[in-house]
């Protein structure tokens, strides 16, 4: 599910966008946040990195290949919460936020969610709102420094189109942001059901 | 010389080798924090391939991690670099600290020399501290000139003459790949 933005850039500069899925990937996500969260606005490490980073999904934005934004999704029952967005300053005149984050909105919708959530920067809310995000109350709260109010943005699910557990199995299977297209698993199914544990029961154990 | 802070705002300053997934993270994150954030440095050109064969100090004030320095192993020297103290924890000397166990280090394993890259505006706080230039004149002009410096790892011993040729410790290590650095994989 890796896009083309067309970043309005005399240049030209090519924009991806993609589920983190390796090691490097990883790496690179919590450099961005760490560069502008510690770097920029003097986040101590453990409120940035806070625990939650194993238990969620990590988006990272590349313009020509160089990491340049990454944002944190975190699955709740009812809705996808969207955090830790940060856009590189090198980059920030691009206008790659508001793309990025209709990216994540459709990466949730097409997981099924039918609801995007966040909070946002007092600073930010107008620009929240451009994007489609309503206040959910008027309360404001503050952490780490910031004042945030929380913002939810309905996104339109297909009730036919979202993986139930009635989906085929293969497709639930594949790469999340890349449901459309068969994954690694689906090409393994050229080898056959050899079965090579069949002889392992209940009964049994390793030790 | 002066006195390092044994501790900030009643919190312990203390080092450690990096040892596990985490700790190494924390010394990234510093360095993303002071190059990335601050100085502005690509991603690609801060982690720059060396960073697992290398190794990582770290500095903490109570359990937050502050400071860090990358020690690179050659034959006949060992290079700290990537030197990084968050902002608000500088003017204690964490950096000093820093480079002194990088040097206890480089005792243990019975290396001679410290060496380092520099710019020519940062020479005179390398010099205060005991280091001097490898190569006496002054080098060719430009604010971006790199200088190499040296020290002897044990004060009482002076150093062998050994030169350390800066194009060879600027080169990736062979065993890189033709790429050389760990680009984002943007293309798939």
């Amino acid at each position: 599910m890796t896009v083309q933005l067309a970043a309005g850039l005399s240049n030209h500069p090519a924009v991806t966008i993609k589920l983190a899925s390796t090691s490097d990937e990883m790496l690179q996500c919590y450099m961005l946040r760490a560069a502008v969260y510690m770097g920029e606005q003097h986040c101590p490490y453990w409120e940035e990195f806070d625990g939650n980073d194993y238990s969620a999904s990590h988006l990272i934005l590349y313009v020509d290949g160089e990491p340049a934004a990454c944002m944190r999704l975190r699955w709740f029952a009812t809705f996808a919460k969207f955090e830790r967005a940060v856009i590189l300053k090198r980059y920030r005149s691009l206008g790659l936020f508001m793309p990025f984050v209709e990216w994540a909105k459709e990466f949730a919708r097409k997981k099924g969610y039918p609801k995007a959530y966040l909070h946002s920067q007092h600073r930010l809310w107008q620009i929240m709102e451009r994007g489609g995000f309503h206040k959910v109350d008027d309360r404001i709260f503050h952490f780490s420094d910031h004042e945030y109010g929380a913002f939810a943005c309905d996104l339109s699910v297909d009730p036919d189109h979202i993986p139930t557990v009635f989906t085929d199995p293969m497709v639930l299977n594949r790469p999340e942001d890349q449901l459309d297209a068969p994954g690694v698993l689906e090409q393994s199914m050229e080898r056959g059901a050899s079965n090579p544990h069949a002889g392992w029961d209940g009964g049994r154990r390793a030790n | 010389m002066n006195t390092i802070a044994q501790s900030i705002g009643g919190a312990a300053v203390t080092t450690k080798l990096a040892m596990r997934m985490e700790d190494s993270l924390q010394a990234f994150a510093v360095r993303a924090a002071c190059f990335i954030g601050e100085l502005d440095v690509p991603y690609s050109e801060e982690f720059d391939g060396h960073d697992f064969g290398a190794t990582h100090v770290i500095a903490y004030v109570g359990d937050e991690p502050v400071g860090t320095v990358r020690l690179r192993w050659f034959q006949s020297f060992a290079m700290p670099e990537r030197l990084a103290v968050i902002q608000r924890f500088r003017g204690h000397h964490i950096g000093e600290l820093l480079l002194e166990r990088c040097r206890t280090l480089a005792a243990g394993r019975g290396c001679n020399m410290l060496y380092v890259q520099t710019l020519p505006g940062d020479v005179a706080y390398w010099e205060k501290h005991g280091w001097r230039r490898l190569v006496a004149e002054e080098a060719a002009s430009g604010a971006k000139r790199i200088v190499a410096m040296v020290k002897a790892v044990d004060p009482s011993k002076p150093l062998p003459e050994v030169e350390a040729p800066e194009s060879v410790v600027l080169r990736p290590e062979p065993q890189l790949d033709a790429a050389g650095v760990p680009l984002g994989i943007a293309s798939n």
